[in-house]
């Protein structure tokens, strides 16, 4: 809108004539700023710094001291954000043009491609150093890479899971199951938390979740789903192309669930608790089983450290041993992005630079958070063995899956377009804890549905914006299921199974 | 100013209590003891270890009593450097809530002028309209008027949003003043400024008590203007905003977090109990004479 | 009383009060009212600034195809109205948001009335104590709340269901939170506790127009408590009861921390008020809809503005019949 740019333009002017770098107040602005800013710039720079990332905060924070030792006149401020309240700085700060130099982009759902587009970050000038730091494959176009220029790169491996299955070792053992092992099928989760709770006298259950957060409990379904056989990403079969919602995997990983409930294995308030609580609840001893990320370990370590003897762990169940699945995890994205409105750049990317080093990710294997961008780091660090054991659960059960956006771009736009479709799949497995969903398949069905009618208006919208998109950019007919979709795989149609592997 | 001499509240000297006055107590004492409880808890969550906060459910004594909560939570909400700016801009609020409010309140009960009706119209028609998401006009106002980045860009933002409800009580308190106490003061010959500072503001005082407790609570805990009006000077932040560090992406610290808040808590509480008297010492005990 | 009722006009602008007869010019009364407009001032421009610009800026807005975070606003004309119309979620929301003010401001006031009047009797021991106490629910921190509350309403073990299970009134310990059916009501309850000090002490200020010599006088006619309450204390508390309820009403549009700590909106939307609903299209949504967010909120407010207008008329129109009959 015009208006708008009147008002950037003007602020622009005023930031060119006064100097209005970031950290001078507009009280302060009148008489001796002009001219003599750009000078005092340069010697004293302050990088801000945002990010949800608090378990690292100390890490970061030692690798800012040691750049700061190196460039005294450089400092980092930093404020960490819980993700909602992030969203929502960054919508305030990017309107106001007092984006902090280094972002990450929690709370913000927005497609990457689109940020791009509207100019919300810098590139890298040293794109390709970083491309050769960082093990193959791990820089993708339309996800870190766009036009050829390298904006972000990913700290964390895309081999992770949010599903482990951390149990309470003592329970456990006390209801006859191997604290080593731990259950691997359905079937097994199920007779564990049946001993644990018929052991708990009414006051220890079997399994405790966070129900009331349904975004998480979206991705414990979703990924349970891909366990009974679903070849989904992001609830999309990448066989057909199509929305998986309504078809048996989803459906029975739901009635899976829901049955612990109706069992009375399920902590009964989990109903109202979200992870936070819950894990917290699940430390007291509370219950046995916990689905969590790999990043459960490293929370344990640091505020309930007096329970983490107590801590095992199994892979997520599946439905039936004898059918191999994966969980298909997307393409590494960008987890931190130097702003366009950054007046430091060159120094912000600088410091970024030192978050692709081998003490880095061992550094971060400490933290126990998401795991490494290399996972070999894992086996040099000191580590709790659970997180050792999550990493090679890992390695076995986790393979990247083919991504619409990398194989096409455009998808982003299509994925911008797309209007929020409700009851989504958190909301229908929350309904159906609580009975207000009682015919799953019906409603995971219409939520496919309406996500598909939607999905093919947002298609049209940009096709007719001259989008060159299609249902075929979903569709990946070369992917082995079994194997990581690499690179390679996106070569154009015709040239057959790529060579490398 | 001999009838400004009355104004002076005054209290019946009080009788014994009788029997019915103790049965009275003893069930405000049951109910208070339900309605103080979560606020115990939280200074117990303060002083108990992570963990304990949730083994120990409803307990209230800690095992062992963790003081060190409250060194990790003066520094990690940052108080040493925050608890000014707190001060500075809640209490900059609540002094230009408290006279814009009593000001506009004050001619809106007492006279008929042009615009009254409308004024009115338009104070009562906004005050429904849900403002959670008014920040982001308010931010680029404020841009534009360079106020961002400064007290006073949050000391206005705070104090210039809603309100309604500071001028429609003090509006209702000044209607139900007796007339004679302002002739009496205009026959001493007092103007209007007089009038309204020498009668009407000191006898408003449960009002203004209201408002004051009130906004300073609102203003003390507001996350939103102190976070954007502080983005490029972070020194600027106040204590809600240092909150934020207690809450990570997986995990909260409990404890930390019920220590952080019970220091910040304590200024609202004793600022509650010390305006208290003047719940009880209103225009009632002025109007006798 | 001293001073006779009818005074000479005072001096100076307070002449506004009591015009003389007869048409006068406008520019003279506005000018004789200058004090009157420079007493506005202040609210005039802080609200116009911060409170009616930011409502017209969201009109425009609700107009829009924004997303807050990108530069184009694309105009849409009523096409945000429409959606809203046909959003069953969000009319959930909006029933929700009516239930709970119905239910909850009717309790908060009469229970805030009552408590008012026993802690406004001058020789009540620890008065000062009782009415902090009631306070206390209003300063402590939401997030703390929700975690108490969870212990409170807890189905295994939690006091409320012991309580409930020993005195026979159910047979299953509840699960208030948990429930679709209960949990509304449990949010509504706490939400009663939590404010129920803020509407407390906007009676106290009120009571204290009340001379105590009112009272002394109907003792002395051996009127009893509740008929001096009746007859003497709620007449005189009347144009107060409206700014209150209205008041108390306007504090249940900020459920919005309660309700994102203790439930989240669930379990399946049974606990979604507007202010969380707009809330998540505005900010937490996938793609966050400002335009669309901005028209729930025009719509809301509209829709409580009528209702609040109704009731005023409704309540003109019932002092009217009475004057009439």
């Amino acid at each position: 809108m015009a208006d708008g740019r009147d008002g950037i333009t003007r602020r622009d002017l005023i930031r060119v004539a006064g100097g209005t770098a970031a950290g001078l107040a507009g009280a302060t602005l009148a008489g001796p700023v002009a001219g003599a800013a750009p000078a005092a710039r340069q010697d004293e720079v302050v990088i801000r710094w945002w990010d949800q990332f608090q378990p690292l905060e100390a890490l970061h924070r030692s690798i800012w001291d040691r750049y700061t030792e190196t460039h005294p006149n450089v400092q980092v401020e930093y404020t960490v954000y819980n993700p909602s309240e992030m969203g929502q700085a960054l919508q305030l700060a990017f309107s106001s043009r007092q984006m902090p130099d280094v972002h990450s982009l929690a709370g913000v759902s927005v497609p990457v491609p689109r940020l791009v587009a509207d100019g919300w970050f810098t590139p890298l000038a040293r794109g390709e150093e970083i491309r050769q730091r960082l093990p193959a494959g791990s820089l993708l176009d339309g996800i870190t890479v766009f036009g050829g220029q390298v904006y972000s790169f990913p700290l964390f491996s895309f081999r992770q899971y949010t599903s482990c299955n951390w149990f309470n070792r003592e329970l456990m053992e006390g209801a006859g199951v191997d604290p080593e092992v731990g259950p691997q099928t359905w079937d097994e989760f199920r007779q564990a938390a049946a001993a644990v709770t018929d052991g708990g006298g009414g006051q220890i259950f079997g399994w405790i979740q966070g129900i009331q957060f349904t975004d998480r409990l979206a991705v414990h379904v979703d990924e349970l789903a891909q366990m009974a056989g679903a070849l989904t990403s992001g609830g999309i079969d990448l066989t057909t192309g199509q929305y998986a919602h309504g078809t048996d995997p989803y459906v029975q990983a739901l009635e899976f669930l829901v049955s612990l409930q109706q069992d009375g294995y399920l902590f009964p308030a989990s109903s109202s608790l979200d992870a936070r609580t819950a894990r917290a609840r699940w430390a007291t001893g509370a219950a046995g089983m916990f689905l969590d990320g790999p990043w459960n370990v490293g929370v344990i370590q640091g505020e309930f450290s007096e329970f983490l003897d107590k801590v095992g762990i199994a892979p997520i169940p599946v439905a039936n041993p004898q059918t191999p699945t994966f969980v298909h995890a997307v393409p590494p994205v960008g987890q931190l992005w130097v702003s366009s409105q950054s007046a430091n750049a060159p120094i912000a990317e600088e410091i970024l630079l030192e978050l692709t080093t081998p003490e880095y990710y061992v550094g971060l294997a400490e933290r126990m958070d998401q795991p490494p961008l290399d996972l070999t780091a894992v086996d040099r660090a000191e580590v709790h063995p659970t997180y050792r054991r999550a990493v090679a659960l890992f390695q076995e059960r986790v393979r990247l899956a083919p991504s619409p956006v990398v194989k096409n771009p455009a998808v982003a736009d299509v994925l911008a377009e797309m209007a929020e479709v409700h009851p989504n799949l958190g909301e229908i497995a929350q309904g159906a804890f609580s009975g207000d969903v009682t015919d799953y398949r019906a409603a995971l069905t219409e939520y496919a549905g309406k996500l598909s009618a939607e999905r093919e208006r947002a298609i049209g919208v940009v096709q007719g914006r001259g989008g060159q998109v299609s249902l075929d950019d979903w569709v990946f007919p070369n992917w082995d299921p079994a194997q990581d979709y690499t690179d390679a795989f996106y070569q154009p149609a015709g040239s057959g199974t790529p060579a490398a592997q | 100013m001999s009838a400004l001499a009355n104004l002076r509240p005054r209290r019946r000297p009080g009788r014994r209590p009788r029997l019915g006055v103790w049965v009275q107590v003893a069930v405000l004492a049951g109910i208070c003891a339900l309605w103080v409880y979560p606020f115990l808890w939280l200074v117990s969550a303060s002083l108990k270890g992570q963990l304990e906060v949730f083994t120990a459910g409803l307990d209230l004594v800690p095992e062992a009593w963790r003081w060190d909560n409250y060194g990790r939570a003066w520094d990690d909400a940052g108080f040493d450097g925050y608890l000014i700016n707190s001060l500075i801009v809640t209490l900059g609020t609540v002094a230009i809530v408290v006279v814009r409010c009593a000001l506009a309140g004050y001619v809106i009960a007492r006279y008929r002028f042009v615009g009254k009706r409308p004024v009115v119209a338009i104070l009562v028609a906004t005050l429904f309209v849900p403002v959670g998401y008014t920040i982001i006009p308010v931010v680029e106002l404020s841009d534009q008027l360079g106020l961002l980045n400064s007290r006073l860009g949050m000391i206005l933002a705070l104090s210039g949003g809603g309100q309604v409800a500071a001028v429609l009580l003090y509006a209702g308190y000044f209607s139900r003043i007796p007339r004679d106490l302002e002739d009496a003061a205009v026959m001493d010959g007092a103007g209007f400024l007089q009038v309204f500072r020498g009668v009407m503001l000191p006898l408003a005082g449960p009002v203004t008590a209201t408002v004051s407790v009130l906004t300073f609570l609102a203003a003390w805990n507001n996350f939103f203007v102190p976070l954007v009006f502080t983005f490029s000077r972070p020194e600027l932040r106040t204590l809600s905003v240092g909150m934020l560090a207690f809450r990570g992406e997986q995990s909260t610290d409990w404890s930390g977090l019920a220590a952080a808040a019970t220091i910040s808590l304590l200024p609202v509480v004793l600022l509650f109990a010390f305006l208290q008297r003047y719940f009880i010492e209103g225009v009632a005990g002025a109007v006798k004479s | 009383m001293s001073t006779p009722t009818t005074s000479p006009l005072p001096a100076g602008a307070s002449r506004g009060t009591r015009r003389p007869a007869g048409p006068r010019p406008l520019a003279g009364r506005l000018w004789d009212d200058r004090w009157i407009y420079l007493f506005l001032l202040p609210t005039a421009i802080l609200y116009t600034l911060y409170t009616l610009w930011p409502i017209a800026a969201s009109y425009w807005y609700s107009l829009l195809d924004w997303n807050g975070f990108s530069r184009d606003r694309a105009f849409v004309g009523l096409a945000n109205y429409r959606a809203a119309l046909d959003d069953p979620l969000f009319w959930q929301a909006f029933r929700q948001t009516f239930l709970f003010m119905v239910v909850t401001v009717p309790i908060r006031v009469a229970l805030a009335l009552a408590a008012a009047v026993a802690l406004n009797n001058p020789r009540l021991p620890f008065a000062t104590l009782f009415r902090t106490a009631l306070f206390l629910p209003v300063v402590t921190t939401t997030a703390i709340v929700g975690v108490v509350m969870g212990f409170i309403f807890d189905p295994v073990g939690g006091p409320v269901n012991l309580l409930l299970l020993r005195a026979g009134l159910v047979e299953r310990a509840v699960n208030f939170l948990g429930d679709s059916d209960s949990a509304l009501w449990t949010v509504m309850g706490v939400h009663v506790w939590k404010w129920l000090g803020v509407t407390l002490v906007y009676w106290l200020a009120a009571l204290q127009t009340v001379s105590e010599d009112v009272y002394e006088a109907a003792r002395v006619d051996g009127a009893n408590g509740w008929r001096v309450f009746r007859d003497i204390t709620l007449p005189l508390l009347k144009p107060f009861t409206v700014i209150i309820v209205l008041l108390t009403a306007v504090d249940t549009l900020q459920v919005f921390d309660l309700v994102l700590t203790m439930t989240n909106g669930g379990p399946f939307f049974s606990t979604e008020v507007v202010e969380t609903y707009i809330y998540r299209q505005a900010f937490a949504a996938t793609i966050p809809r400002l335009g669309y967010a901005s028209a729930l909120a025009v719509i809301f407010g509209l829709a409580t503005l009528l209702l609040a207008l109704g009731q005023a008329g409704g309540l003109r129109w019932a002092r009217r019949a009475r004057e009439a009959g």
